[in-house]
C-alpha cells in the first residue's frame, strides 16, 4: 500500500450532489470489490481527517462517488480535472464472491459505489448479477445507467418518482423467492442493511454487510471504527471489514 | 543527512525532534511501505497496559472545528503482545521506540515499567497520566502533582530508561504538575495530552460520541498547547517536548521557539501518514539555509 498523489482524470455528476471523482494511480490501485481508500483533499486544518471511500473502479485508473454532505464531501465535490488528489489503499477485506450462487446485489444511496464495482468484476466473469437500488427519490440515484449496463437493475424510490415505489426490501422479497440459491450483497445505510439482513436471512440466503464507521487512520491503528459483533467483542470496519457476514452484526441467522 | 538535527533530551538524543505522537500512529511498523519509520525521531507507541483493552463503546471519534474528538479508551494488545509480537518488528524496521504507558494505580504503572525496563531496543519511557478517556486512573494522575509525582517515583525506582512524563492541560496548575515530575525523577516532560469536549448529535438528541465525551486534538488546540510549553519551560529544567495541533512546519517552529526541545506530532498523521518525515526534511532545509542548528531554536520566544 502506498499514499499516491494522484492527479484528478475527470470529474463527472452523476446525480444532484453527487461527484465521481477519476483519478490516475501510479502505481495502480488493485483492489477487490469492497475494498476501500483513504482520500485527503489537502484541505489544511478544517475538516483535519481524510474521508474513506470505497473504490468503484481500480487499477491504473481508480473512482470514487463522493456525495457532499460536509466540509470534506464538499470540497471533494467541488475538485475539477487536474487537481491533486492523496489516495492511499487498497485497504480492508472486500466481498467474498461465492461463484455457485446467483449473486443478489442490494444497495442503498452512496452504498452503491462498491456494488457497482461488484456488478462489473461479476460481468467479466460473465455472470450477470440481480442488482436492487433502493433511494429516497429520483436526485439519490447516481450510477444507475452504468448498472443497468451490466446486471439486471431493480429501482425502488420512496417518492414512486423511479421505479416501484417503497422500499427495497420488497422486491428483494420478491427475488429471493423466485431464485433459490442466491447470496446477497449489500451496502447502504445501517437501518437499510439491518433490513435486507433480516430478508435474506428469512429466505435463508447468505449475506455479506459492507459497513460505513467513522474512522480517522483507515488501516487500524486508530481503534476509532470498532463495531460490537454478535459473539460479544469488538471488530474494526477498516481492518476486518468493511464487509461482514451480516450474523456477525446484526445476529441473524446464517 | 547532517547532524544539524541532532537533539539532545538529557540521557535521551535522538537524530532529530520530530516524534509521532502516541495513540496517532499504531505502533508504528503498520506504516513499514508507506513511510520511512526509522528515520523519525521516534515512534510514541500506542499506549500500553498490562492487560490487553478492548475500547471504549463506539461511536469513538467525531470531527470538530480544525481537530477532532477521540474515546478510544486506549485499546491496545497488551504488554505480553506488545514485548513479544511488536517489539521484534520494530527492533527489524530501526524504529526509535519510545514506549508509551497507561495504568490504573502506581503500582501497575510500576510493574510495567519493571517489566519494560530489560526490553532490548526501547529509546524511552513515557508516562500516560493524562488520557480523558478512561474511568479509572489517566487523568486522574495527571491533574494533581502530587498523584503525578507518586506515579513517577515508583517509575523512577524501577527503570533506568529515560524517563518521559506526558502531562494533561486539564490540570489547574500544569506548572506545578511540571515540577511535581520533575523532582521526582522524571528526565523529560511532554505536553499537552488532549483535553475534554462533546459534539451533540441533534438529530438523535444525545451525545454523539458512546462515552459522551472525548479528547479535544488537532490545530484547534495549539495555541493552549504552544502557551503550556512556553510557561513549563520556564519553570522547569528538564527538556520539554511540545504537542497538540502540529500540521507544518511553522508548527514545529512555533513549538520549538516557545522552549520544545523535541516536537510529537499526532492528528495530523491521520491525513497525511508520511509528514513526520516530510517536516524533518522540512526542518533540515530551514535550518540549513540560516546555518543553524535545529536545538537552537529551543526557547528562542521566551521573553525576559
Amino acid at each position: 500500500m502506498k499514499y499516491l498523489r494522484t492527479r484528478i482524470l475527470e470529474v463527472l455528476y452523476p446525480a444532484p450532489d453527487h461527484a465521481l471523482l477519476r483519478f490516475s494511480a501510479e502505481p495502480p490501485i488493485f483492489a477487490e470489490p469492497g475494498e476501500f481508500v483513504m482520500v485527503y483533499g489537502g484541505w489544511g486544518a478544517h475538516p483535519v481527517l481524510p474521508r474513506a471511500f470505497s473504490l468503484v473502479e481500480s487499477g491504473r485508473i481508480g473512482s470514487i462517488l463522493v456525495k457532499a454532505i460536509g466540509p470534506g464531501t464538499d470540497w471533494l465535490a467541488a475538485m475539477q480535472k487536474d487537481h491533486e488528489l492523496a489516495v492511499f489503499g487498497p485497504l480492508g477485506r472486500g466481498f467474498d464472491v461465492d461463484p455457485e450462487k446467483t449473486p443478489v446485489l442490494v444497495a442503498g444511496g452512496v452504498g452503491v459505489a462498491p456494488l457497482l464495482f461488484l456488478a462489473e468484476r461479476l460481468a467479466a466473469s460473465g455472470r450477470r448479477a440481480i442488482f436492487l437500488y433502493g433511494a429516497r427519490s429520483e436526485n439519490d440515484l447516481p450510477l444507475a445507467e452504468d448498472i443497468a449496463g451490466v446486471a439486471e437493475l431493480i429501482v425502488t424510490t420512496e417518492n414512486g418518482a423511479v421505479g416501484e415505489q417503497g422500499l427495497i426490501t420488497r422486491p428483494l422479497q420478491r427475488v429471493l423467492a423466485e431464485h433459490p440459491g442466491c447470496q446477497v450483497y449489500s451496502c447502504g445505510p445501517e437501518g437499510m442493511l439491518e433490513a435486507v439482513a433480516e430478508v435474506a436471512a428469512a429466505a435463508e440466503a447468505p449475506c455479506q454487510v459492507c459497513l460505513e464507521a467513522p474512522m480517522a487512520c483507515g488501516l487500524g491503528t486508530c481503534k476509532g471504527c470498532a463495531v460490537m459483533t454478535t459473539g460479544g467483542s469488538y471488530k474494526y470496519v477498516c481492518l476486518d471489514g468493511p464487509v461482514f457476514p451480516a450474523p456477525e452484526i446484526y445476529g441473524t441467522a446464517p | 543527512m547532517s547532524d544539524r538535527l541532532r537533539t539532545s533530551l538529557g540521557t535521551l538524543t535522538l537524530d532529530n525532534p520530530v516524534i509521532n505522537a502516541s495513540g496517532t500512529f499504531g505502533y508504528g511498523f503498520e506504516y513499514a511501505g508507506m513511510v520511512d519509520v526509522a528515520k523519525l525521531g521516534g515512534v510514541s507507541v500506542k499506549g500500553i497496559s498490562l492487560q490487553p483493552r478492548p475500547g471504549n463503546l463506539p461511536p469513538r471519534t467525531v470531527e470538530t472545528p480544525a481537530g477532532m474528538l477521540n474515546s478510544i479508551g486506549l485499546a491496545n494488545i497488551g504488554i505480553d503482545a506488545f514485548i513479544n509480537e511488536a517489539m521484534p518488528k520494530l527492533r527489524d524496521l530501526g524504529v526509535t521506540v519510545i514506549v508509551n504507558t497507561f495504568a490504573s494505580s502506581v503500582e501497575d504503572f510500576a510493574e510495567l515499567a519493571e517489566r519494560l525496563d530489560p526490553v532490548e531496543g526501547l529509546a524511552a519511557l513515557e508516562l500516560n497520566i493524562s488520557c480523558p478517556n478512561v474511568h479509572s486512573g489517566g487523568m486522574h494522575f495527571g491533574i494533581s502533582s502530587s498523584a503525578a509525582a507518586e506515579v513517577t517515583a515508583a517509575v523512577r525506582a524501577v527503570t533506568g530508561l529515560p524517563l518521559m512524563v506526558k502531562l494533561s492541560p486539564e490540570a489547574g496548575d500544569i506548572c506545578a504538575v511540571a515540577r511535581g515530575v520533575e523532582e521526582a525523577g522524571a528526565d523529560i516532560i511532554t505536553l499537552i495530552n488532549t483535553l475534554r469536549g462533546m459534539v451533540i448529535d441533534v438529530d438523535r438528541r444525545r451525545p454523539m460520541l458512546g462515552e459522551y465525551t472525548g479528547g479535544i486534538s488537532g490545530p484547534a488546540i495549539k495555541p493552549l498547547g504552544v502557551r503550556m510549553v512556553y510557561e513549563v519551560f520556564q519553570q522547569v529544567s528538564v527538556p520539554v517536548i511540545g504537542m497538540g495541533g502540529i500540521a507544518n512546519l511553522r508548527d514545529v517552529l512555533e513549538y520549538m521557539m516557545a522552549g520544545s526541545a523535541a516536537v510529537q506530532v499526532g492528528t495530523a498523521n491521520y491525513a497525511e501518514p508520511g509528514i513526520g518525515v516530510r517536516l524533518i526534511d522540512e526542518l533540515e532545509a530551514w535550518c540549513a539555509e540560516r546555518d543553524i542548528r535545529s536545538c537552537e531554536l529551543v526557547g528562542l520566544a521566551q521573553q525576559g
